[in-house]
């Protein structure tokens, strides 16, 4: 197990959220109205630092995702 | 019979001769048409099949049929429950307009086979990403111990309708924390089952890693009548766990008894109003508990319980976002699309995560038996409030609701909500946490905590 490499920094600031946005959006095909897009980047943002919580945690490569698939 | 009566009360009563099914579904809807308007925890009233099943049950009955543990017991379900002639709303505008359910969800079926009688469906949070109770196109349902209080969500109406008396028994959701919560704000017992112990067919879902049926009522028997019920396998439900019926009804007696008890600290102990922490010593107190004990990396899990439940409801809602984003509830609707964004690398880093963490507490579990915790961070929050106070911080409210309920679901852990009161204030809960596929356990300290008076869940005045 090693430490992994620092996460994308944090906080992610307004501009980097919103450039992650506009650039996501047409790619899952949704047509986000403006007025929408700042509570939208704000939770982004929000996912961002929890994600990095858990990005910083080392884990072993051995160590498999929960859920499991019975064919 | 009072509204005050439990469904355990009412069932023995229709058994033993002294009230018929009809009786009880009459005062039931009684309670409803005068109470209701004032709590908003209904959005459909299915008073006319209530009324023809409690006739068929009272006709049985005459007729010598053996009556079964929940005879005559009205009930009602969150409205992503499956209720044959009803669209599955979930909460949404959108799921209104779909056809009427051909049949009931396989929980109100085994409650209604143990002679429960189904009299409507409840008001939630939209498609049950939510915490707080309040809905953008249902009104917020309001919590019978001050209506300009929030009920906790997302089973707001599951967790008003019992506290208001007008049914002794409901059904609830939680993914992270959705029948605790309201429990906890408006004062009932709740049980979270383990992941993958009660079907999920016919019901609206959410996030299929996390999501858990599991019931709502006044007392601990109730809570292990309505369980039992509902227990056994359903093929319809691919991700129920292949488990044997384990019924907990006649373990109750034994009450806390032998078992090792401790409180969760760290993480679980900070972050909160002092009565939250209150509750938990004053259950601990009486229990006899002095040992603490720490979850490890709790605050990650709750992280990772935020990033899957965002990734997979986003996924869930893709279609419906694409095509008509300004049907949702805008409180939804926005983080909905930000869960589009989310990279699938740290969904599957996520759920390592999370495997790593289960492996983690559950080895706890060779120390003690249960662990006490918080149920919520504080009481109940006004209507529409958006920040509160922890630790001297502001913070935003609808996010932080669930910060000690959540890493508790993310591994499916069984919990029982017990409602404790501290002081005179609005009511609290402590969440009583056990192994997986200890229902029993949970159940027992919850049913000892309420001999002993510390829980009790009465209803509102």
């Amino acid at each position: 197990m090693t430490t992994p490499p620092p996460s994308p920094p944090l906080p992610l600031d307004d501009a980097s959220a919103g450039a992650v946005v506009d650039a996501m959006m047409p790619l899952v095909g949704i047509a986000m109205a403006p007025e929408w897009r700042e509570t939208v980047i704000a939770s982004v943002k929000a996912t961002a630092a929890a994600a990095k919580l858990v990005l910083d945690f080392p884990l072993d490569d051995t160590v498999e995702p929960a859920p499991v698939f019975r064919a | 019979m009072s509204v005050k009566e439990t469904a355990a009360g009412i069932a023995a009563a229709v058994a033993a001769g002294r009230l018929t099914a009809s009786a009880s579904v009459e005062a039931a809807l009684a309670r409803i048409a005068a109470i209701d308007p004032g709590v908003n925890a209904f959005t459909d009233v299915t008073a006319e099949r209530a009324r023809a099943r409690a006739a068929e049950i009272d006709a049985g009955l005459a007729a010598g049929k053996a009556p079964g543990p929940l005879t005559g017991v009205p009930f009602a379900v969150k409205n992503l429950f499956d209720v044959a002639g009803l669209a599955t709303r979930a909460g949404s505008k959108i799921n209104r307009e779909r056809a009427p359910s051909p049949r009931d969800g396989a929980l109100v079926r085994r409650l209604e086979e143990a002679g429960a009688v189904l009299v409507g469906a409840l008001n939630m949070g939209e498609y049950a990403y939510d915490f707080t109770g309040e809905n953008a196109h249902d009104g917020p349902s309001r919590n019978p111990h001050d209506r300009e209080r929030m009920t906790g969500g997302s089973s707001g109406g599951s967790g008003a309708a019992v506290a208001a008396g007008l049914v002794p028994l409901t059904l609830g959701s939680d993914t992270n924390g959705s029948i605790r919560v309201p429990s906890a704000f408006c004062g009932t017992f709740g049980l979270k089952p383990t992941f993958g112990r009660l079907s999920r067919a016919g019901s609206f879902p959410f996030v299929a890693s996390f999501d858990h049926l599991g019931p709502l009522a006044r007392s601990v028997a109730d809570l292990g009548l309505a369980y039992d019920a509902m227990q056994g396998e359903d093929p319809d439900d691919p991700w129920q766990a292949p488990r044997p019926v384990e019924p907990v009804t006649d373990a109750l007696a034994q009450g806390a008894t032998g078992l090792r008890i401790a409180v969760a600290g760290g993480y679980f102990a900070r972050g909160g109003e002092p009565d939250c922490f209150a509750a938990v010593a004053r259950a601990a107190e009486a229990l006899g508990a002095s040992r603490r004990i720490e979850i490890p990396e709790a605050a990650r899990a709750r992280a990772a319980a935020f990033i899957i439940t965002a990734a997979e409801a986003a996924g869930l809602h893709l279609d419906r976002l694409r095509e008509r984003p300004g049907d949702y509830d805008p409180a939804v609707r926005d983080r909905l699309i930000a869960g589009t964004t989310i990279p699938a690398a740290w969904v599957h880093r996520t759920q390592r995560f999370r495997s790593w963490y289960r492996a983690r507490v559950l080895a706890l579990f060779d120390e003690v038996d249960v662990i006490l915790a918080p149920c919520t961070p504080c009481r109940a929050l006004r209507i529409g409030q958006a920040t509160m106070e922890l630790d001297g911080v502001t913070v935003p409210a609808r996010p932080n609701i669930g910060v000690f309920t959540q890493p508790i679901s993310f591994i499916g852990l069984p919990v029982v909500a017990v409602p404790v009161r501290v002081g005179d204030g609005l009511p609290l809960a402590v969440q009583v946490i056990a192994a997986p596929w200890r229902e029993d356990l949970a159940l027992r300290v919850a049913g000892a905590l309420e001999a002993a008076g510390v829980g009790a869940a009465p209803v509102a005045e």
